[in-house]
């Protein structure tokens, strides 16, 4: 009789014993033994492609992950793709990360229109997204457990960039110059909020579509305005076609824009050295900082991707990815969207190269940070503030 | 505020004119509308930027090579690709234009890569000319000389000399050319050097009053398609005027009625005149050849 009883709890243990280890062998997409399998879009083409750099930073930072051994005994997988900036494409190019790669988690991502043809995509089958490229609020609106935003918010970034041009460099006449979707009119929203807080009027408001290539009645509408500030929320070709134009009619005005065109060598190369004296806030350590991270990661980029140009835009990429490792590590070798929404929510006021972040249970806006800085002529850029909270 | 607009439109509007220009060559030619005229100048624009960026090639001497580049360029597309098409039709030839349109992008995405280039330029884009208060920067101004003249010159070439009169005469009827000793095949190729160069100028205009990056011609292919069609795809001043028109009531519009529909207008008249006057400004009444 005992020894029957023994045999059944014996037998009883051993089942429940090995239900519960095949339910915890449950592979998990995009999660093997020796592999992590990410996925990010963003325009190699077309014309938001120098954005696309952004991407091909994030493959350098996981490169160097791999060649320091890995996380936990696995190796990140990277694959990139090239959306055009057209949020068709990127629809097409989820999917396939998802049905065909099975990645487990998407990083980065350029835009907002391109974004948000995917997000609810990747929330309904619970892939981790970390830090779509994009300050839109669209991310953290409503709140999706999978998916942490890193970007300032293009809103507080606008009324912050404001209340510098207004309270601190004495600009009376502010006028706003915006791409027409949601990137550029959040920015318009922030710069409308703080003049209305102050009772100024915008004088003027000025939209360019993607496509648009020539802005001469764009800038002749600025002018007429009489703003002796305009800030600036659009690609880096109309940045360069706004001021070549604003050039040749003599229009001279204080120029500002967000952290979208911190490029400053590139800024200055294609503007032929119009660039001089903008104002830009950044996201990222400035090109030639010493800190310790950048000196590591301009090291490895010499050695892995010497074709790439250490560009602004390019290793933002790195501090895009940098909070996903870091969340990556902190979930241990039983790596699942779970386990790593639960070690992301651990970070608090983390800091790799680009803005401090923070996380919680409730909290997904991670940066709320950017310093401001000014464009030297020689194209480097002189810091104008510290690290400055614009999110409250 | 009126005569600025109107200044800038005619720049800008002298780009679209040569790119109908060069579409229009081809056109009346073999009814064939090169959708890969604008990446065709693109290409044509980097290899001027290599010229003159990489080796500092002068520049006359980077102009006559990329001149020639766009030359074997498009004789290369017309020999290896059109004309090896089987028993093709219009519409067949439209696609290959575009399957060659994509085929360069992509090239020019890879060897280029895509960022954004300023094209050395002997005419500054920031200096400008001051006609009794009326601001006209240097660069539009010599866009709008260069196109005049090279409008001027392809319109002597058209009317007076054996070549032009040929490539007429083959649009008009290839069978009765070809029988008066015209070499309509050698026509073609001839046709679309031609364009090819003409499309290259407009490249370089484009590029040094904005910048340089392989989308740079969607917009203005398309603007130059919708001149065309505004002055007649078949008549060259149709297609000059059309640019020039475009290129003024497009700024007007963005100036005086809104910046976010002033990309439509363009669309808007293409769809204006194929309603009530299909053939265009200058162009006479289409007529099916048979």
């Amino acid at each position: 009789m005992v020894h029957r009883t023994l045999a059944l709890l014996g037998s009883s243990f051993f089942f429940i014993l090995s239900m519960v280890t095949l339910a915890s062998s449950q592979p998990v997409r995009g999660v093997t033994d020796t592999e992590i399998l990410v996925g990010q879009w963003g325009p190699q083409t077309g014309p938001g492609a120098p954005w696309g750099a952004v991407a091909r930073g994030s493959g350098l930072l996981f490169k160097i992950v791999n060649q320091e051994g890995g996380i936990h005994g696995r190796k990140i997988k990277y694959s990139i793709r090239d959306d055009a900036y057209q949020p068709a494409k990127t629809k097409a190019i989820a999917k396939e990360f998802v049905d065909q790669i099975g990645v487990f988690a998407v990083i980065g991502g350029v835009g907002t229109g391109t974004g948000m043809a995917v997000r609810d995509y990747l929330m309904e089958n619970k892939v981790p997204w970390f830090g779509p490229v994009s300050g839109a609020r669209n991310w953290t609106h409503p709140f999706q457990k999978y998916l942490f935003a890193l970007y300032p918010l293009y809103d507080d970034e606008a009324y912050n960039l404001t209340d510098l041009l207004h309270s601190k460099m004495g600009f009376k006449k502010i006028a706003m110059f915006y791409q027409n979707d949601d990137f550029g009119k959040q920015g318009l929203e922030g710069v409308e909020r703080y003049l209305k807080d102050k009772e100024i009027d915008l004088v003027a408001q000025v939209s360019a579509e993607v496509t648009d290539r020539d802005l001469s009645s764009h800038v002749l509408k600025l002018k007429k305005s009489g703003a002796e500030a305009v800030i600036m929320l659009v690609m880096p070709v109309h940045a360069a076609l706004i001021l070549s134009e604003a050039a040749k009619i003599g229009f001279k005005a204080q120029w500002a824009t967000s952290n979208t065109l911190c490029d400053s060598a590139l800024m200055m190369q294609i503007t032929k050295g119009s660039w001089v004296g903008v104002v830009n806030s950044f996201f990222s350590e400035l090109p030639d900082s010493n800190h310790p991270l950048m000196v590591k990661y301009r090291k490895w980029q010499k050695q892995l991707e010497p074709q790439e140009r250490w560009g602004l835009f390019y290793y933002a990429g790195i501090g895009f990815a940098e909070p996903f490792v870091e969340g990556v590590r902190r979930a241990g070798r039983n790596l699942t969207p779970d386990s790593w929404v639960k070690a992301m929510e651990t970070l608090k006021d983390w800091q790799g190269i680009g803005v401090p972040v923070t996380y919680g249970p409730m909290e997904r806006q991670g940066g709320k940070h950017v310093f401001y800085g000014k464009v030297r002529p020689d194209g480097s850029c002189e810091k104008l503030t510290d690290w400055i909270r614009i999110t409250k | 505020m009126f005569g600025q607009l109107v200044v800038s439109g005619l720049a800008v509007g002298a780009c679209y004119a040569l790119i109908a220009i060069a579409m229009v060559i081809i056109y009346k030619t073999s009814e064939v509308l090169n959708f890969a005229q604008g990446e065709m100048a693109m290409i044509s624009t980097f290899i001027a930027f290599t010229l003159l960026e990489t080796h500092q090639v002068p520049f006359p001497y980077a102009l006559a090579l990329t001149f020639l580049f766009a030359i074997l360029l498009a004789v290369f597309f017309e020999l290896v690709f059109l004309r090896q098409a089987k028993d093709p039709t219009v519409l067949g030839l439209i696609i290959i234009t575009l399957g060659f349109e994509m085929v360069l992008m992509g090239f020019v995405g890879w060897k280029w890569g895509p960022d954004q280039r300023a094209l050395p330029f002997p005419v500054s884009n920031i200096e400008a000319y001051n006609f009794y208060g009326l601001i006209i920067s240097k660069i539009n101004f010599w866009t709008l000389i260069v196109s005049l003249v090279l409008m001027f010159i392809l319109f002597l070439f058209f009317r007076y000399t054996k070549l032009g009169i040929a490539m007429r005469a083959t649009q008009q009827n290839q069978l009765a050319a070809r029988v008066m000793g015209i070499r309509t095949k050698w026509i073609f190729s001839f046709t679309w050097a031609l364009s090819s160069m003409v499309g290259a100028v407009a490249g370089m205009l484009i590029a040094a009053l904005g910048v340089l990056d392989p989308p740079m011609m969607m917009d203005p292919l398309l603007k130059g398609f919708a001149s065309g069609v505004l002055g007649g795809m078949t008549s060259l001043p149709g297609a000059a005027l059309g640019g020039a028109l475009l290129g003024v009531i497009e700024n007007l519009f963005g100036g005086y009625v809104s910046l976010s529909f002033k990309s439509v207008v363009a669309f808007a008249i293409i769809v204006l005149m194929l309603c009530i006057k299909p053939s265009g400004l200058l162009a006479k009444h289409y007529v099916k050849k048979v």
